[in-house]
């Protein structure tokens, strides 16, 4: 016996009908046809993103190493006076020539003879005018230096490092580069007594504004971001969460309520450089909140990430199946317990992820910030949001000004920065996603 | 001429008059925007018995059952006029709140929804916000009764706290009904419960709403003649809109006196 007429059945394939003809091939063609045009669709994508990500990382990821040189500095009472004088009054301390030091330093170090104009100037050229700085927070920090010799890791200036990297072309006549011939032969040989290296460039995250390369970073523009971005998030989530759900549960339909809705539709479609003349107009001229104040800054981006949070809010509100609701209201749950507990927990993956790409426009938002005065030249942290600050992105689009190679590359290293800190904020939406999304 | 008569038969005494009408409507009329989807419903539903809802697909059964328990106030659309009492009290004044309301009419769906949360959570949520249990053995206690009477607790005793909705089809329905009757309604509406379940689960439910009617005033809507036969006392069978005709099961089911019921019955329209 066949399985086919186990049951029964009598085998029909002897006796099966020609098939009809009903397009399965041409079927099977348009639907290879789609997929060949997504695919080729997605690599073109990927290849713009490549490029994209090769020039910014080929170009930046210099500016994480700076070169430095490492000198005996003589901490002389002659240059910084007594410690007993220091502990009396700072301003000796705070007004001494310390790149006297550091030049007397490298003098030495490199065998040079003091009154060799030519030669002093040449090698004074190596080292950046930054370390006073540098010497004089080691001076500050412990007065017991006085009078000895240390060993000092001293900024190059920018031109060295740039030479370092081989971003000049050093193969042409010596008067139309920024190095002399006379720098190169130093740089030989503090190169073969080790003294000379490229190391981890941590200036880069925490210096503020400088017109000196080596001694500029993005420190403040970091600290201005996170407070904007802190006022946002305090801001924007309750507030376009609260409005999304008055919105979208409580108000009534009719024509004022649909006015607001397309209002906010078309909100986030303006322009952002018109949140920053509202934000000059009304945040400023208006209420007179300091210029420059990432906590203005805050307020623009908050009105302008209001719309994309709510617009998202109300979709995943709207995504919740209304059966949840009946269940609960049929229960005796009131509209508010009914939206508290159930609904508004199953729209929480939906608001996080509106609410992150909200963030994240807003933490790459420039030209509002230009407006509210927040590109301005900040060297100190700010204390507090109401502080000059500047942001990343705007701190970018300083950099991408400045002419000079060391620059260039700073302006790169900060994109990298910056695409870093999206990346943790994608990596933490994901990661919240997946706690709070309840598949079942 | 034909009219008449219709009235004339709602408002007879074919209701079971032994028992006290728990609720009450009155010329119950519902638009759904400019449509009318019921045109002037009156009818008693007693205490204690289990009234089913017949009638062809789209007659306005399930819009009916809406009315009772104000679910209908959660379609934007819909507009209700006339009298709805429970107790003889209307449902739409304003001392009866609605939460009250429907703390008091529960609701099972006709799609069984169970709330994305554990099984225990589930049934434990109603006693919950309406503060039935005052400590956690009794709102166990609420909700091993629960389970038991919806005949799910076998099944589930071991798992309480894995999510409601990974159960099958008809143990979500159960679910659905355990959650219904933790708040100890007094009437319990329920909108084709078994249309998604199997002969066995369905016989488990019938079984379940004959034992409720001891305590708890039943209205079921359902497509199956055999269901209504089985387990309600009254049926009402509507059509179109309009309440055809209403009487005891048995009646109905051996005797009807309307054109349409009879064509429905023997399956000639619906
Ligand atoms: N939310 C709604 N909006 C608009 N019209 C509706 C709505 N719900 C029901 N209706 C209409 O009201 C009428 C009655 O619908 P109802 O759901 O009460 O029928 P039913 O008797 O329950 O049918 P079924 O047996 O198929 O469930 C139908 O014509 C339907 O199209
Ligand atoms: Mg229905």
């Amino acid at each position: 016996m066949s399985d086919a007429t186990a049951n029964g059945i009598a085998d029909t394939a002897a006796t099966r009908k020609p098939r009809r003809d009903i397009g399965i091939n041409k079927r099977y063609a348009a639907e290879r046809r789609f997929k060949a045009y997504g695919i080729i669709a997605i690599a073109i994508g990927l290849l713009f993103l490549v490029a994209l990500l090769w020039s910014i990382f080929s170009k930046g990821y210099t500016a994480f190493w700076q070169t430095e040189i490492r000198v005996p500095i003589t901490f002389s009472e002659q240059v910084l006076g007594t410690p007993q004088q220091a502990n009396e009054s700072q301003t000796k301390l705070l007004m001494a020539n310390y790149p006297k030091l550091a030049r007397e330093g490298l003098i030495k170090e490199l065998g040079i003879d003091p009154d060799d104009k030519k030669a002093v100037s040449a090698a004074s050229g190596l080292i950046s005018s930054g370390t006073r700085v540098t010497l004089r927070n080691i001076v500050m920090n412990d007065l017991s230096v006085i009078g000895t010799t240390q060993d000092v890791w001293l900024y190059a200036s920018s031109e060295l490092d740039s030479a370092m990297k081989g971003q000049y072309d050093l193969s042409v006549p010596e008067n139309r580069r920024p190095i002399s011939d006379l720098q190169l032969q130093y740089i030989d040989k503090l190169k073969a007594a080790g003294n000379l290296e490229q190391r981890f460039n941590t200036g880069l995250f925490t210096f503020g504004a400088s017109s000196r390369a080596e001694t500029a970073g993005v420190g403040v523009a970091i600290i201005g971001s996170l407070y904007m971005m802190l006022i946002v998030l305090a801001l924007a989530l309750p507030i376009g969460v609260a409005a999304s759900i008055y919105l979208e549960e409580f108000a009534p339909k009719n024509k004022f309520t649909d006015l607001i809705e397309v209002n906010i539709n078309n909100l986030a479609a303006v322009p952002s450089i018109v949140f920053g003349l509202l934000g000059l107009a009304v945040f400023i001229n208006w209420f007179h909140l300091p210029r420059s104040a990432p906590l203005v800054g805050g307020l623009v981006l908050t009105l302008m990430t209001l719309p994309t949070i709510i617009i998202a809010t109300r979709a995943a509100l709207r995504a919740v199946p209304p059966s949840i609701r009946w269940a609960a209201l049929g229960l005796g749950a009131s509209k508010n317990q009914t939206i508290f507990h159930h609904v508004l927990p199953l729209a929480a993956p939906g608001i996080l992820t509106g609410t992150i790409i909200g963030l994240a426009q807003a933490l790459g938002e420039t030209a509002p910030l230009l407006l509210i005065g927040m590109v301005a030249f900040v060297a100190d942290y700010p204390a507090t949001p109401m502080e000059p600050a500047t942001a990343l992105p705007v701190q970018i689009y300083m950099w991408a000004n400045e002419a000079e190679r060391a620059f260039v590359e700073r302006t790169s290293g900060a994109i990298i920065i910056l695409l870093g800190f999206l990346a943790i904020m994608n990596v933490t939406a994901i990661f919240l996603r997946r706690r709070f999304e309840r598949r079942w | 001429m034909m009219e008449n008569l219709q009235a004339s038969f709602n408002k007879g005494p074919s209701v079971d008059s032994s028992k006290p009408i728990k609720m009450k409507t009155k010329d119950v009329t519902v638009h759904y925007g400019q449509k009318q989807a019921l045109n002037g419903i009156t009818l008693n539903i007693p205490e204690n018995q289990v009234t089913a809802l017949i009638g062809p697909s789209g007659c306005g059964k399930s819009t009916y059952l809406r009315c009772l328990n104000r679910m209908n106030d959660t379609i934007d659309s819909a507009k209700v006029a006339g009298e709805i009492l429970l107790d003889g009290e209307d449902v739409y004044d304003p001392d009866i709140d609605v939460v009250e309301l429907r703390a008091r009419v529960g609701m099972v769906f006709q799609k069984p929804n169970p709330f994305p949360k554990s099984i225990y959570d589930n049934v434990a949520y109603g006693p919950k916000i309406h503060g039935l249990a005052h400590s956690k053995q009794e709102l166990d206690e609420v909700v091993h009764t629960s389970l038991r009477r919806a005949g799910l607790y076998k099944e589930v005793h071991d798992r309480l706290d894995e999510p409601g909705t990974g159960l099958s089809g008809g143990q979500q329905q159960r679910l659905c009904i355990a959650r219904a009757i933790a708040v100890s309604p007094e009437v319990i509406l329920m909108d084709e419960p078994c249309s998604a379940l199997d002969p066995i689960a369905t016989a488990t439910v019938e079984e379940l709403i004959d034992e409720l009617r001891e305590n708890y005033t039943i209205v079921i809507v359902t497509h199956s003649m055999q269901q209504a036969a089985r387990v309600s006392q009254l049926t009402a069978m509507f059509h179109l809109g309009d309440l055809a005709e209403v009487g005891p099961t048995e009646k109905m089911f051996s005797n009807p006196g309307d054109k349409r019921t009879q064509d429905y019955i023997t399956g000639r329209f619906g």
